[in-house]
């Protein structure tokens, strides 16, 4: 059963509240750790789904992705009012595109912090990354007045590497694991926004088969998190274990999360993932005493990612060993509209899953949009083909 | 015969002679180009651009015989293949070459058939459709032995060439030039692009089968230098009233600026390309005989419609004087320094205005409608292309706003008629140009 989560709004009062900073982080690739370290909890923004995107639209284009439409028109309309930071790491020309707006023309109160991420794992690529951190070190001194030390970032990342070696376990043991879909991913997702300390207590909680109750939960009376689903509610789909037809799902986001319930009742059951803000994120911990480089090696040494530069034929392996290890029978790329990273890839992965023997199907959606009867139905047909 | 042998006949002997014969005919015949009286005729050089051009895709034809191939994005540091001896492709150039033939929607029609979609950009898409049908206007595209790909256009051309280094089996070569937020790059972002280029070179070596040899490396620079120095001149040369060529004029000059950089041949073209606009503007001749009002353009051209747009506008007296995207070309012509070959390279090949915030293309823009005497701008919203593309929009409205000049918006994108609807367009244009007055 999934322990008690504290929402999204009660985390952002209670680092406020502590005297800390919060800032917002958009998709996909940024060091938590070097954050946290100066006392700034980053709280991401995938979208966030159905928000006004008109907003957005007076500065960007229809052919732009609705995540990143939507962020702009949830800054515009008042949603990233909360925080102190606003950080854009580059993944995309659009990501690329909205923060050089947001530092030209759209100017929010917040300072803007831009991230440059490297699109490859050579030596030179994680020097520059570790360059790149010490110049966002040196706008963290400035905005927080803090300058903590290398003991002081090492103890960060120490933090971070553990909460994600727990997340890691979390998605290698979700078939043992008894929550539901919908539970499993709010629990993952609410990476996006908890402390490290507070997801390795949850996830150690839901490892171990116990419930939690820690201070921070008693503190705000914890109810499950419903902020990136909308009104999901808590629901009793079948646990994961051993039922249902096994899929892989890839893309960016699953939003809605009420995907899951719908997979779930259309008999299929999500074992493994290589979704952005999901599995490609379960980063290896670093190696280097310095922290810079730690953090930078940490971050390229990801699953493949085609934002990170990864090259099509380590996607394809990765899916491949996933799909194998978890024992999906095929996998379901979904997509958000316009995403060229993703769109790209898909022909050269779709071919190379065909040869293995693994059928797979593409979805696209839009962040503002229902989740469609037709996307519904060609997943149910999948389904059935595969089952 | 020699593989050696069939190029030599193919290109040295036959081809050279067809296509100079070709372009002896094309003067005589005079300047063809415009059917709008309103329109003076093309420069006289065109038929000696078109023949370098057509020089260049013949050459590249028989290219797998004799000599290692390389494709490259467009902003790549061609200077190190160049100095490699390296045949040089640019996807992209014939990409608009398809475009302005026409067939790039059949061809991207391929690519769409092969599972790509059409929400990525069309460039990509018509040569995807060429590498996997064997269509192409030029003939037949050679095979790469080496792939480089520079992001200081955009992020799309990383995954379009990951698509061709599996395709081909070849090595991918990447130059990733961190994007330039503010002002100035950082100088561990300039440092990190040096590094690899330095990097870059045995991977090049090794595949050429040849050592880099720094003197022919600084000659290229040198004849770069040259070449954007002569673009930018010849661009500049529209300060004056009448402009002596249009925007139009350069999209179809631009060519050999892009694809044959480091050529000495590009260099004596845009040379005597230079003495010719001088020469019209010393006969008080516009490029639009009765200029009214002046335009500046943002963003690729549409190249499909590239006539009517021109004789549309010039119809009207309105004479497109400046383009951002002619202007890269050759604005970083100081940032060159042949003697310091890789820390200028570093420099130069992170500064191209894709590459900087759209607060600088903004700056960029301001500027030029300052230098050119513009009374507006039309700005290409292209679907295809969204690093150009995104912050136009605050653009638009800065310009009007700040410079009190009219400025449109134009949806349509540059490769793929689908996404261009004539009778909306043309009314846009119209109102736009009632607007100017």
């Amino acid at each position: 059963m999934l322990p008690a989560i504290p929402r999204r709004s009660e985390i952002i009062r209670a680092q406020q509240d502590r005297g800390g900073l919060v800032a917002a982080v958009l998709p996909i690739h940024y060091s938590r750790a070097l954050l946290r370290a100066f006392d700034v909890l980053p709280v991401e923004v995938w979208g966030p789904p159905n928000v006004d995107a008109s907003y957005g639209a007076a500065h960007l284009q229809p052919y732009v992705c609705s995540l990143v439409r939507n962020a702009l028109s949830f800054l515009r309309t008042g949603g990233l009012d909360v925080v102190d930071v606003i950080v854009v790491p580059h993944a995309c020309d659009s990501l690329q595109g909205l923060g050089s707006i947001l530092i030209d023309f759209v100017r929010p109160s917040q300072p803007v912090i831009p991230l440059y991420l490297p699109r490859g794992m050579r030596e030179s690529d994680i020097q520059f990354l570790a360059e790149e951190f010490r110049s966002v070190y040196r706008q963290l001194e400035d905005i927080t007045h803090r300058s903590p030390s290398n003991a002081d970032l090492m103890a960060s990342i120490e933090r971070e590497e553990a909460a994600d070696a727990l997340l890691a376990q979390l998605h290698q043991r979700r078939p043992q694991l008894a929550l539901t879909q919908t539970e499993f991913y709010r629990l993952v997702r609410a990476r996006e926004y908890l402390p490290a300390e507070t997801c390795s207590e949850l996830a150690r909680a839901v490892l171990d088969g116990r419930p939690t109750d820690s201070p921070l939960q008693r503190a705000f009376n914890c109810q499950p998190d419903d902020s990136s689903s909308g009104n999901a509610a808590p629901t009793r789909n079948p646990p994961l274990k051993g039922e249902g037809i096994p899929i892989l799902l890839s893309g960016i986001v699953p939003e809605p999360m009420s995907l899951f319930e719908s997979i779930a009742e259309m008999g299929g059951v999500i074992v493994a993932d290589d979704l952005a803000c999901c599995g490609r994120r379960l980063y290896p911990p670093g190696k280097s005493k310095d922290a810079f480089l730690r953090m930078a090696e940490g971050l390229l040494g990801g699953p493949p990612d085609p934002m990170r530069g990864s090259p099509i034929q380590e996607r394809l392996d990765h899916l491949l060993r996933l799909t194998r290890a978890s024992g999906a029978r095929g996998v379901v790329f979904y997509d958000v509209k316009f995403c060229e990273p993703e769109l790209y890839d898909l022909p050269d992965l779709r071919r190379g899953l065909q040869e293995a023997g693994i059928p797979s199907a593409t979805i696209e959606v839009d962040l503002n949009d229902p989740l469609s009867h037709q996307a519904l139905t060609r997943i149910e047909a999948f389904l059935e083909m595969i089952a | 015969m020699s593989g050696r042998l069939v190029y030599h006949l193919n290109v040295s002997v036959l081809g050279r002679t067809f296509l100079r014969v070709q372009r002896w005919q094309a003067e005589q015949r005079g300047a063809s180009g415009w059917k709008s009286q309103h329109l003076a005729p093309p420069l006289k050089i065109s038929p000696r651009v078109k023949e370098l051009v057509a020089r260049h895709w013949l050459e590249a034809r028989y290219a797998n015989l004799h000599r290692k191939v390389a494709w490259v994005t467009s902003g790549a540091p061609v200077e190190l293949l160049k100095a490699l001896d390296y045949c040089v492709i640019y996807p992209e150039n014939h990409a608009a070459i398809c475009g302005t033939a026409r067939v790039a929607v059949d061809m991207a029609s391929e690519a769409e058939n092969a599972g790509y979609s059409r929400d990525i950009c069309s460039y990509a898409r018509t040569d995807l459709g060429a590498m996997l049908s064997g269509k192409t206007p030029v003939g037949k595209l050679p095979k790469p032995d080496l792939l480089l790909a520079c992001t200081n256009i955009c992020q799309t051309v990383l995954f379009w060439y990951r698509v061709l280094a599996r395709h081909f089996n070849a090595p991918l070569v990447l130059i990733d030039t961190p994007f330039v937020y503010y002002e100035k790059a950082s100088e561990h972002a300039v440092e990190f692009v040096k590094r690899q280029l330095e990097e870059a070179v045995p991977v090049m070596e090794r595949t050429a089968g040849r050592s880099l040899d720094e003197r022919k490396l600084q000659e290229v620079g040198r004849l770069s230098r040259m070449a954007s120095q002569l673009w930018m001149e010849i661009m500049q040369r529209n300060h004056h009233r009448p402009a002596p060529i249009t925007a139009f004029d350069q999209f179809t000059q631009m060519a050999p600026v892009v694809e044959l950089r480091g050529d000495a041949a590009t260099v004596d073209l845009y040379a005597a390309m230079l003495k010719e606009v001088d020469e019209r503007i010393t006969r008080g001749i516009g490029a639009v005989k009765n200029e009214r009002k002046r335009l500046l353009w943002d963003n690729l051209p549409i190249w499909y419609r590239l006539r009517y747009l021109a004789e549309f506008l010039g119809e009207h007296g309105v004479a497109l004087v400046a383009s951002t995207y002619t202007n890269a070309w050759g604005e970083l012509t100081a940032l060159i320094d042949p003697e310091r070959p890789f820390e200028s390279m570093a420099r130069t090949y992170t500064y191209p205005i894709l590459n900087r915030g759209t607060g600088h293309k903004l700056a960029t823009m301001k500027r030029m409608i300052d230098e050119y005497h513009l009374d507006g701008a039309i700005l290409h919203s292209d679907r295809s292309c969204k690093p150009y593309s995104i912050g136009q929009i605050d653009q638009r409205d800065r310009l009007i706003r700040d410079c009190g000049v009219p400025a449109l918006l134009l949806e349509a994108d540059h490769n793929d008629s689908r996404c261009y609807s004539e009778e909306p367009v043309a009314n846009r244009l119209a109102a736009f140009v009632e607007m100017l007055g």
